[in-house]
């Protein structure tokens, strides 16, 4: 019989039907070893409070529905082990700095919307033939994808956004995600849409006012560090500003298709890691 | 008729600038910098206006310096010098890593991640000591006849 | 590239103001450690208005006032413009700043004028 130990867990209700301000409820639970806050939260609503809300879907930190404010820290709660945090308390509340919509489910809106005004697609010049015609494939190599491959393990949990003290206050900065976003798409080689994307992050709401507090990059769940990302997205504008930005003109070299085939025919397997 | 619910306005306001959570220290000190910024430049404002009471002469200007050479005002200088010497240091260190020096390169993520905060932590640091060394030596002017 | 620009001007003036800012602490407010002169002799009106009178003083007060309040006034506009304000608070909020700036600058920069040009005590 696996050993439990009784936590309490203090959980922020909010009933737009009911409360006009959010109100606390302690609910104690045995936890054993290994039970994440979304599992505990589900035996919550199974014995103790039916009514109890929130958004998850994965249960395994790859779709980043289950943001939520867990003692005092933005956390994906399938991702968080409750006895690993070490308290007897846990306090579990909706994300700060978006709306909450019902108990523990914050509106998201915002954060989309934002990601979204940062164009987060590759734009290939317009004027290139490429784009309707295609002859092959834009080389990317392993060192042009390490610029940004770090970037595009976000899964737009909006962990960042809660944890950024800019976003406390302004509505309309575009916060870490979508900055780090802009960096990951305007640094890609095969990008060249800087000067499009101008109008949305080299405005004031843009990534100087971040002022590198760190706390999206300690909330962040997949390591993307989007306060790296920003301070990258500063050089780049920087040194586009005084001329030595990416040329406009430079589209990432096409490699042919015959050539791909090719490749793809000549292509030798890496050797065997399992000794027969 | 029914009224929509509304949802809860969940924003911290300038709370969130000051706490908002169990965050690193950095946080602290974008705050620190922010508070040391505008006392800065508040002061700079007015010690441009009553440094222009030079020219209504010596006298009124003699006033001026007998009022600054009371204990009260050593102190609030020193303070002055402090916040001075602090938003100096980690000016340094924002100019270096709002470049986007010392925080490495970008790499594929591994568990447990290192974030840039964590990587220019030694920078961080070093300029504190840097900083609190400068303000231990100008403390010497408490003592200035 | 107009916020760039202005932010690029921001950091740009950093090392300047330190640079400058301290011969100023180390002149008037660590006299004895550096001049061997009281406090109170380096703040008088004759030793001030006798090192107001150099070139080297002009230039640099001239560069540090400039620097200082550039440096000073974006970031406080950048302070406030982080609250919740509306599209016509923030055109107050801009003007309002450029206003206070351009004001302290200019009696700022004609009391440095006015101690160049006296013909000391």
């Amino acid at each position: 019989m696996t050993d439990t130990k009784q936590i309490t867990f203090r959980i922020r209700r909010y009933d737009p039907d009911v409360d006009t301000i959010p109100h606390w409820e302690e609910h104690k639970l045995n936890v054993p070893d290994g039970m994440t806050v979304l599992e505990a939260l589900h035996e919550i609503k199974a014995e103790q409070a039916p009514t109890l809300a929130w958004r998850s879907s994965c249960r395994m930190g790859v779709c980043g529905s289950c943001g939520m404010f867990i003692n005092h820290l933005p956390m994906l709660a399938c991702q968080t082990q409750v006895l690993h945090l070490g308290t007897d308390v846990v306090t579990v509340a909706p994300l700060p700095n978006y709306d909450n919509v019902k108990d523990l489910v914050p509106n998201l809106e915002p954060l989309i919307q934002k990601h979204a005004a940062i164009k987060p697609f590759i734009i290939i010049i317009t004027n290139s033939k490429e784009v309707d015609e295609p002859t092959g494939e834009f080389i990317q190599t392993p060192e042009q994808r390490d610029e940004y491959s770090q970037f595009t393990f976000c899964i737009k949990c909006g962990l960042c956004l809660a944890a950024c003290p800019t976003v406390a206050t302004d509505p309309l900065f575009l916060g870490p995600q979508a900055l780090a976003q802009a960096y990951r798409y305007t640094v890609d080689n095969r990008d060249c849409g800087l000067q499009e994307r101008l109008e949305a992050i080299d405005a004031f709401h843009g990534p100087y006012q971040c002022h590198m507090a760190g706390a999206c990059s300690q909330a962040c769940p997949k390591g993307v560090d989007p306060a790296f990302g920003i301070q990258l997205l500063k050089r780049t504008l920087v040194l586009d500003s005084i001329g030595f930005g990416k040329k406009k003109s430079s589209v990432a070299k096409v490699m042919p298709l015959a050539d791909v085939v090719k490749a793809i025919e000549e292509f030798a397997p890496p050797p065997r890691t399992v000794v027969k | 008729m029914t009224n929509k619910p509304t949802a809860y306005n969940n924003r911290l306001g300038l709370k969130g600038w000051v706490y908002a959570g169990n965050y690193t220290f950095e946080r602290y000190l974008y705050i620190g910098h922010r508070l040391s910024g505008l006392g800065l430049i508040a002061y700079m404002v007015l010690h441009i206006i009553e440094t222009a009471n030079r020219m209504r002469g010596e006298e009124a200007w003699a006033a001026l310096m007998g009022l600054f050479a009371s204990p009260v005002f050593k102190v609030v200088e020193y303070l002055l010098f402090a916040a001075a010497v602090f938003h100096a240091m980690n000016g340094v260190r924002l100019l270096l890593v709002e470049l986007g020096f010392f925080l490495g390169k970008p790499q594929e993520p591994i568990f447990p991640y290192k974030s840039s905060v964590m990587k220019h932590r030694p920078l961080t640091y070093i300029i504190m000591l840097l900083a609190g060394l400068l303000m231990a030596l100008g403390g010497s002017s408490l003592f200035f006849k | 590239m107009r916020e760039t620009r202005l932010w690029s001007l921001h950091i740009l003036v950093i090392p300047i103001i330190a640079v400058l800012l301290g011969m100023h602490f180390a002149v008037q407010h660590y006299a004895p450690v550096f001049y061997g002169m009281s406090v109170e002799k380096a703040r008088d009106f004759a030793t001030m208005i006798e090192r107001g009178r150099s070139t080297a003083q002009f230039v640099v007060y001239i560069l540090l006032l400039a620097a200082g309040l550039y440096h000073g006034l974006y970031g406080t506009r950048g302070i406030i413009r982080e609250l919740p304000l509306s599209p016509a608070m923030v055109k107050v909020v801009d003007w309002g700043i450029l206003t206070v700036g351009v004001l302290i600058f200019a009696l700022g920069t004609y009391v440095t004028w006015w101690t160049f040009v006296h013909p000391g005590v």
